[in-house]
């Protein structure tokens, strides 16, 4: 299936990388970090450093105090309105609750006066929703009344679905697309200036040979950095993959040939090791924004959102995601599928197309 | 061996935006098997381009080049097959050793050869394990010159071999030279070293702004245009043709 030339020219590129101590060293940190930024927080959400003045001497402020208290949602400190507005403003609370005196079963409506700090704006919403429904609860448990309806979230997909389940495959697919883009790009045009690719036009082989051996390699070189992100995911941060590994890893593979034929292209491109960063740049970065690696593409504006889905990190993305959270086989025929083929019909064309090697090697 | 008829190169002027200027000019080269051809010729006269042309690295403007019969457009692989070339650059993969280096160009011909008996021709037998970079100037051509061979080409193509080099060197690698022409290569060399052109070759073409403006053997160079001394030398040299062709002025 492949000649001599491509498998031994392939097997220098994975010795010269693995040779790169620096290199081998950074490409297993960046996915140990990774993972190592998502165990820590995949803990309960932080809770609320709630400050608590209680001016009321009444029995009803007293069960409410204990209530609050109760509440897992909070974190309570009870002092004095003067000690903790210092501690707000020294950002150690994050608002104050005030009971005040006229705090009692015989007043009408109980004004309880929340104290926050303005820099904080962005959270007030969520602190007064979770406030308020705290208060809620309290309230019916002292009136002893229970409530109509409860709100009860159930998945359809029945399966749990966290943050991270969303996340992995998208950040998988965008360390895909640096590694490989990297990896064929910037290598190109490095060799070009040293005259590296001119050395080898002058032997028989050709552009395809060269190009055949660098995905080779860099397949291997991406499994294998993928394989260890994984093996952190699913066993340390109970990631599932529905669609079975080999799927996966299959759709992966499509993937890292889009990308590293883009990265020929680009390589082809860029005639200098400056030009080669804004480049890529100009390539990777909006697809960052666009592609629905952190949030949903349907959050985008809706003018946007045909253009982002069709970019070929979104195709990706939503691959890897069809696969990993909804149990998707590789061989099931739908637009993400067909999405990915077309772009490796079109990032091998605008490879081979652009990557002649008189023009590449001089 | 080599054919050459008519060649033609236009590259965009740099002193003058928008036009085109011909680097090399319409040359003819007939180069016969077995011999040392050297390609003389001022800084900017075309040598390079002209031997880049032969080795199927630069696109042919006009007119064609014919290798063992066969012409550089319709068979560019085949021809790469049967020669070997030293560029002026010589930089390979980070991180390989000599050996490994060796018998990576030896794949990409599909051959798998014996990469210590090679170095030890250039006599880097002891070098096996070392990187390019750790080599001497000398070293550094007489690997690349390894590298060249891997094919045991027909035709050598060597790009000014040893600009750059000490004495020693210089000798040494014009011994290797020699060697591999007694054993039946063909070489073809870039120079504007004129002892070395004097030592080594059998012809000589000289070029200047394109052309060709003259093609002899050394002797012959010699006693036709050495005429108006310029040296003390009573026979007059390979210089003295040089400078008498190509001028005094100063070519950067």
């Amino acid at each position: 299936m492949f000649s001599k030339p491509q498998l031994h020219l392939a097997s220098i590129f994975l010795k010269i990388f693995f040779r790169d101590r620096q290199s081998l060293f950074f490409s297993l940190l960046v996915p140990l970090i990774f993972t190592g930024v998502f165990l820590f927080s995949e803990n309960e959400p932080p809770k609320i450093k709630l400050g608590l003045v209680n001016q009321s001497s009444s029995a009803l402020a007293k069960d409410f105090v204990e209530m609050v208290n109760n509440e897992p949602l909070f974190e309570l400190t009870i002092g004095t309105e003067d000690s903790l507005k210092i501690e707000l403003i020294d950002g150690n609370q994050t608002a104050i609750l005030i009971v005040p005196q006229s705090f009692d079963y015989l007043a009408d409506v109980a004004k309880l006066r929340l104290m926050l700090d303005a820099s904080q704006v962005r959270q007030i919403g969520a602190i007064q929703d979770a406030l308020n429904t705290s208060l809620l609860s309290i309230e019916r448990e002292i009136r002893n009344i229970e409530p109509m309806f409860q709100l009860s979230l159930e998945d359809v997909k029945a399966r749990p679905q966290r943050y991270i389940d969303f996340l992995l495959p998208g950040i998988l697919a965008y360390m895909l697309m640096n590694l490989c883009i990297a990896g064929s790009g910037f290598n190109i045009v490095e060799y070009r200036r040293r005259g590296i690719l001119k050395r080898l036009f002058v032997t028989p082989i050709q552009p395809k040979d060269f190009i055949i051996s660098i995905v080779l390699a860099r397949m291997l070189i991406v499994l294998i950095q993928i394989s260890v992100i994984l093996a952190l995911a699913i066993n340390l941060l109970n990631i599932q993959v529905m669609g079975g590994l080999p799927s996966l890893y299959g759709m992966v593979i499509l993937g890292t040939f889009i990308f590293l034929c883009i990265g020929f292209f680009l390589g082809s491109l860029a005639k200098t090791q400056e030009s080669i960063r804004p480049i890529v740049a100009l390539v990777t970065f909006p697809q960052l924004i666009l592609s629905g690696i952190f949030f949903p593409i349907t959050s985008l504006p809706t003018i946007i959102q045909p253009i982002a889905n069709t970019l070929p990190l979104s195709v990706l993305a939503s691959g890897l995601r069809d696969i990993a959270n909804d149990g998707i086989s590789l061989f099931t025929i739908n637009g993400t599928l067909l999405g990915v083929l077309l772009w490796i019909f079109i990032s091998f064309l605008l490879a081979t197309q652009f990557f002649k090697w008189k023009k590449v090697a001089s | 061996m080599i054919k050459a008829t008519d060649l033609l190169k236009k590259y965009p002027d740099p002193s003058n935006l928008g036009c085109m200027f011909n680097a090399v000019d319409g040359i003819n080269l007939n180069i016969s098997e077995g011999i040392i051809f050297g390609l003389l010729g001022p800084n900017g006269a075309g040598k390079t381009t002209t031997l880049e042309m032969l080795e199927g690295l630069n696109d042919i403007d006009h007119g064609e080049v014919i290798i063992d019969q066969m012409n550089i457009k319709d068979h560019p692989y085949e021809i790469k097959k049967i020669i070997g070339v030293q560029l002026q650059s010589n930089e390979y993969f980070d991180r390989l050793n000599l050996k490994e280096l060796i018998t990576l160009f030896g794949s990409l011909y599909s051959k798998t050869i014996d990469a210590e008996l090679l170095l030890a021709k250039v006599k880097l037998d002891d070098k096996a394990k070392a990187l390019p970079d750790d080599l001497s100037g000398g070293q550094k051509q007489r690997f690349s010159i390894a590298c060249a061979l891997v094919n045991n080409p027909k035709v050598l193509f060597l790009d000014e071999p040893t600009t750059g080099l000490d004495p020693q060197a210089k000798r040494n690698l014009w011994d290797l030279v020699i060697d591999l022409n007694n054993e039946g290569m063909t070489i073809v060399l870039t120079t504007h070293n004129m002892e070395e052109a004097q030592y080594l070759c059998q012809e000589i073409a000289i070029m200047d702004k394109g052309k060709i403006i003259a093609q002899d053997s050394p002797e012959n160079l010699i006693s036709k245009f050495a005429n108006k001394l310029t040296t003390s030398s009573d026979s007059g040299t390979l210089e003295d043709v040089f400078l008498n062709l190509t001028g005094y002025e100063l070519r950067d």
